[in-house]
């Protein structure tokens, strides 16, 4: 028996509540095309059943060249801020965001690195154990748009296969005319599905489509996490059920009298 | 109405009844009176005048009772009305006397307000004068001072003359003697130009000459001359080539050391740390006289100048110590050597050691450099900017985090740092690997060797990364250890386990483990043997035996290990290393090696379901068969000649003793209870088949019942989980198989069952009873449970 769900840590802020699953930028490189949660994950969220994914978070590790905006990005979504002043992040930085899907409290746990090559040592001891990559371009350097392949193989190196979300993220949204970025657009859509990644035009500058983005990205951890708690938890009810007496070094004494047992008739 | 009011007195009517009262006039208008026939009706009227009537006299009563009243208050005020007449004329008198004050404090208000007027100008006047005068005083003073080489004086004069109000300097242009002020501020004008200069040669000459109190003398000067910024950056070249000489100096020591010298392992983040204390101290001897005579906030600016001489003789040892220890190319073969198919030659990692702890060290002594300047640097704005905007104080905070984290300094030491998480890495996890290919086994240890080996080696390499007060490099190195503990030395346990605790046959297993002690009884000759050359079954046993115990410290070791970081890492942040977001990622990367505690503690549930499967149960199945060899339908000589020799029980409880006892020397206290648990549900479940293949008759019962609390009582005494649950089942059993009559089941059943909860089912319940050769079947289905 679960004790009833109630809420953990401080509390989420209005822009950062999903209720309805966030839509894909472009259908053309997206990880999923249907628009509500998966029936099961709705039920659990619904009857607070959601186990421990209400406690648990998502690691995002964001990588990407240096001086795309990776660092900036970030901030906009964290703090909603802007800094015109270009500075190189050394080492790792670390952000929680806090969301509340479907009325359950999630947080990504976001990783920011260091883009320059000489970093790259420190930066890659944290990619292990991400549920999210965000490999980020600038739309107005296509060079960036190539090294996102091997940044992205850097760190799928250091997960296993199939166990991440990958995003492929096109930042300075807002310096592109439409047509240049149109074009800019169609490259990085291609090399999005080689990827099997979705794709994100974004604008740290403007803050155009960075909720949508991270919204999306939590709700698709989020989902993730609750089907895989749900998957384990048959056979651990099983276990429980066994009524194997391992698990119980104190035995609580029986007071109870006339009890009868479900299920059984009356003689 | 005077006809009808006299019958009435001389008649004495009687009074009216109570609650009857009227107004000041009679409701009752005389023309009703008169137009009134019957008697019932004039009666009425007659009761309501009479009540009216009592009204009005209550009320002329409660009047006259006033007269004394105010009769008296009549004669108290015709007694003041002298007095009244009194206050009258002091009144009119007050009146006069405030109207005369009033006029004369306008008056007088007004020549005050004249003769302030008047004194404002006159001190102004006085101003101007005592300005001019000053101008001339200055004028004078300066040639003086500079005759006499008195430069802090003549200095004060132009300090003097610059403090001047500019608008005042016009004024006193204008008048008879305007061109003699053109010509004296002209001289002031060309003195201060004159001072500048010699100031500036004067300074020039005592730095050449390293002469200290002639610099802090020139230093000085520079900002009553309004040249802080000049001051600053002459002061700051000056302290730079300071700097920089005994930097060179402490290099070519370096170079020209012994290696055999104790520090030589250590020498270049040695000659750091003299860079650093020298800076330090420099900081510190110039501080106070950067504040008294610039002002706060003017520390940055000195810093920020030395900062560059800084990053230039940093960069000087770092390439040599490069140069001189190969890091370069130590990081390449590394590099390569993890490439797990590389063909390179291989480091050995004991090469590594002493670098790696230098670099550490060098990390450390610059953090801790960055942190004197931090809090000097923040100590010094915030007396500047107690009164400044927020704007002002967000600005310098940004100043100062891009001095501290983007000098040279620190991207040089990210970069060392960078390297060598990937050579600590190397570093790990190869000696790690030696640790297992060299794993013994000692005579009258649980434990291998290699998980202290383990255990030592990734402490040590997260103690060195914490020993260099990074939080990047101590997290990175806490994730690099977390995988080496997960993925590869679990690994190494788990082949082991994976092949198996080896099942044999019945005599060989008997023989086996008695082989398995002579082997650790022989070792004692020996002192040890090695476990690599497990060939036999024997061995092979030791060893799945051996390595459980290896599972099970791991996952305590982890634990203990993430509580000593913990611990550690307070003391850290408490020194002020990293802030709120330091602290979430180190949290962040200790759960995860956390978590890999749970993994070996999963393992070796796995090790142990393993071990009883393949050594305990093939074992215990028989000894529990043989319970179908002794009857159960007994009479009472039979029953009487088990009392005294036990055909099964016994036997049973001995065998299991002798098989766990062997177990028990092998095993650590929690594996050997956690064994002795599976057991003892193996025993069960085992048990309830083999009962369930009998037949009894009541003494078969009840010696069956005698049999089971034998055996409970046993197995109580040799674990410490609880195993009453395990068993209920059997106990009810039992009870059905000492009932007298297939009725007698229904005193415990249901309504009946008390504190009694059944884990058998109805139809479990008559197999039960069929069990019993005495009991009719048609007996049994006509039960209704």
């Amino acid at each position: 028996m679960r004790s009833s769900w109630t809420p953990l840590g401080p509390p989420v802020s209005q822009d950062r509540i999903i209720t309805s699953f966030p839509k894909w930028y472009t259908p053309d490189a997206c990880l999923q095309l249907k628009e509500h949660f998966h029936s099961r994950v709705s039920t659990a969220c619904q009857h607070r059943n959601t186990g421990t994914a209400g406690l648990r978070l998502s690691k995002v590790v964001v990588v990407g060249d240096l001086y795309v905006g990776k660092t900036s990005l970030i901030h906009r979504l964290c703090k909603n801020v802007f800094d015109h002043d270009y500075k190189a992040t050394i080492g790792v930085d670390f952000e929680i965001e806090r969301f509340e899907i479907a009325g359950i409290p999630y947080s990504l746990q976001i990783w920011d690195t260091a883009g320059q090559e000489k970093f790259k040592c420190i930066a890659s001891a944290y990619y292990r154990g991400a549920q999210v990559i965000i490999t980020a371009f600038d739309l107005t350097d296509v060079q960036t748009l190539e090294h996102t392949r091997q940044w992205l193989e850097d760190v799928l190196r250091e997960n296993e296969a199939g166990s991440c979300f990958i995003f492929l993220v096109g930042t300075k949204k807002d310096l592109l005319s439409g047509a240049a970025c149109e074009q800019a657009e169609a490259e990085a859509v291609h090399l999005a599905n080689e990827m099997q990644a979705e794709y994100w035009s974004v604008s740290a500058k403007t803050g155009e489509n960075v909720k949508a983005f991270f919204s999306r990205v939590a709700a698709l951890a989020f989902e993730q996490s609750v089907l895989q708690d749900l998957e384990k938890r048959p056979s651990t009810q099983s276990q429980v059920g066994d009524g194997d007496g391992d698990l119980i070094r104190i035995e609580v004494p029986k007071t109870q009298e006339n009890k009868r047992p479900p299920g059984l008739g009356c003689c | 109405m005077a006809e009808v009011e006299s019958p009435l007195k001389l008649s004495g009517a009687p009074p009216p009844p109570e609650g009857v009262g009227g107004g000041h006039c009679s409701e009752i208008s005389t023309e009703l009176i008169r137009s009134l026939t019957e008697l019932q009706e004039l009666e009425a009227v007659y009761e309501r005048l009479c009540g009216e009537e009592k009204a009005v006299e209550k009320e002329l009563d409660a009047l006259l009772e006033q007269q004394n009243t105010i009769e008296s208050k009549m004669v108290t005020l015709h007694r003041m009305g002298p007095s009244l007449q009194l206050i009258e004329g002091d009144a009119k008198q007050l009146a006069g006397m405030i109207t005369f004050t009033c006029s004369l404090a306008e008056n007088v208000s007004s020549k005050v307000r004249q003769l302030d007027l008047a004194k404002n100008r006159l001190y102004q006047a006085i101003q101007r004068a005592d300005d001019i005068l000053d101008l001339k005083f200055c004028m004078d003073g300066v040639q003086t001072a500079l005759r006499n080489e008195d430069y802090e004086q003549a200095a004060a004069h132009i300090h003097r003359y610059l403090c001047l109000d500019k608008s005042v300097i016009e004024l006193s242009r204008q008048g008879k003697e305007g061109s003699m002020i053109d010509a004296n501020l002209k001289l002031l004008q060309e003195a201060e130009q004159r001072l500048k200069a010699i100031v500036a040669e004067k300074f020039a000459i005592a730095t050449k000459e390293g002469d200290l109190p002639q610099v802090e003398r020139f230093f000085k000067i520079f900002p009553l001359l309004g040249l802080h910024e000049d001051g600053l950056s002459k002061f700051s070249e000056y302290l730079c080539k300071q700097v920089a000489s005994k930097a060179e100096e402490n290099l070519l020591l370096v170079l020209g050391s012994d290696m055999s010298d104790r520090r030589a392992a250590v020498i270049f983040a040695d000659t750091l740390t003299l860079l650093f204390e020298g800076i330090a101290r420099i900081v510190e001897t110039h501080q106070p006289i950067v504040e008294t005579y610039y002002g706060p906030g003017r520390l940055f600016t000195l810093i920020k100048y030395l900062q560059v001489e800084c990053d230039t003789q940093v960069e000087k040892v770092v390439n040599k110590f490069i140069k001189q220890r190969d890091y370069h190319q130590q990081f390449r073969l590394v590099q390569s050597n993890l490439m797990r198919n590389s063909a390179t030659e291989k480091i050995e990692p004991r090469e590594l050691d002493p670098v790696l702890t230098e670099v550490t060290l060098m990390n450390a002594r610059s953090e801790l450099y960055l942190r004197f300047l931090r809090k000097r640097i923040s100590a010094d704005f915030e007396v500047g900017d107690s009164m400044a905007s927020e704007e002002v104080k967000q600005e310098h905070q940004k100043c100062l985090d891009k001095l501290l984290n983007n000098c040279l300094l620190s991207c040089t030491m990210q970069e060392l740092i960078g390297f060598y998480i990937t050579m600590e890495e190397y570093f790990m996890r190869e000696t790690v690997n030696k640790a297992v290919a060299l794993d013994t086994y000692e005579k009258g240890q649980l434990t291998s060797s290699m998980v202290d080996d383990v255990f030592y080696i990734v402490k040590k390499c997260i103690g060195r990364a914490l020993s260099s007060s990074n939080i990047d490099c101590l997290c990175a190195m806490i994730n690099l250890a977390t995988r080496e503990l997960e993925a590869d030395f679990r690994d190494v346990l788990c082949n082991k386990l994976r092949m198996g605790f080896p099942a044999t046959t019945l005599q060989d297993i008997q023989r086996g483990v008695t082989s398995a002690v002579n082997i650790m009884h022989s070792s004692l000759q020996q002192g040890k043997f090695d476990t690599k050359g497990i060939e036999s079954t024997d061995e092979a046993k030791l060893s799945f035996l051996v390595t459980l115990n290896n599972v099970e410290v791991c996952s305590e070791n982890i634990s203990t290990l993430k509580k000593t970081l913990e611990s550690d890492c307070t003391k850290l942040f408490s020194q002020g290393i990293g802030g709120e977001q330091a602290q979430a990622k180190f949290d962040s990367c200790l759960s995860d090696l956390a978590a890999v505690s749970n993994k070996f503690r999963d393992l070796l549930q796995e090790g142990l379901a393993e071990l009883n499967s393949s050594a305990v149960k093939p074992q215990v199945q028989p000894w529990i068969n043989t319970f179908l060899s002794v009857s159960h339908s007994i009479e009472e000589e039979e029953f009487n000649d088990y009392e005294a020799n036990d055909p099964w029980v016994q036997q049973f409880i001995l065998n299991l003793e002798q098989q766990m006892a062997e177990f028990k020397a092998s095993l650590s206290p929690v594996i050997y209870d956690s064994l002795t648990g599976l057991m003892t549900s193996l025993v069960a479940v085992e048990l309830e088949k083999v009962v369930l293949k009998s037949t009894f008759n009541r003494l078969g019962g009840l010696q069956f019942d005698k049999e089971l609390r034998s055996l409970i009582a046993y197995l109580t005494t040799v674990t410490t989980w609880t195993i009453r649950d395990k068993f209920a089942r059997l106990s009810q059993m039992a009870t059905i198989l000492n009932l007298e009559r297939v009725t007698e089941i229904l005193d415990y059943w249901g309504a009946n069952s008390g504190p009694l909860t059944w884990r058998l089912t109805p139809a479990e319940v008559r197999q039960v009873l069929a069990l019993r050769i005495d009991f009719r079947n048609e007996d049994i289905k006509r039960l209704r449970l």
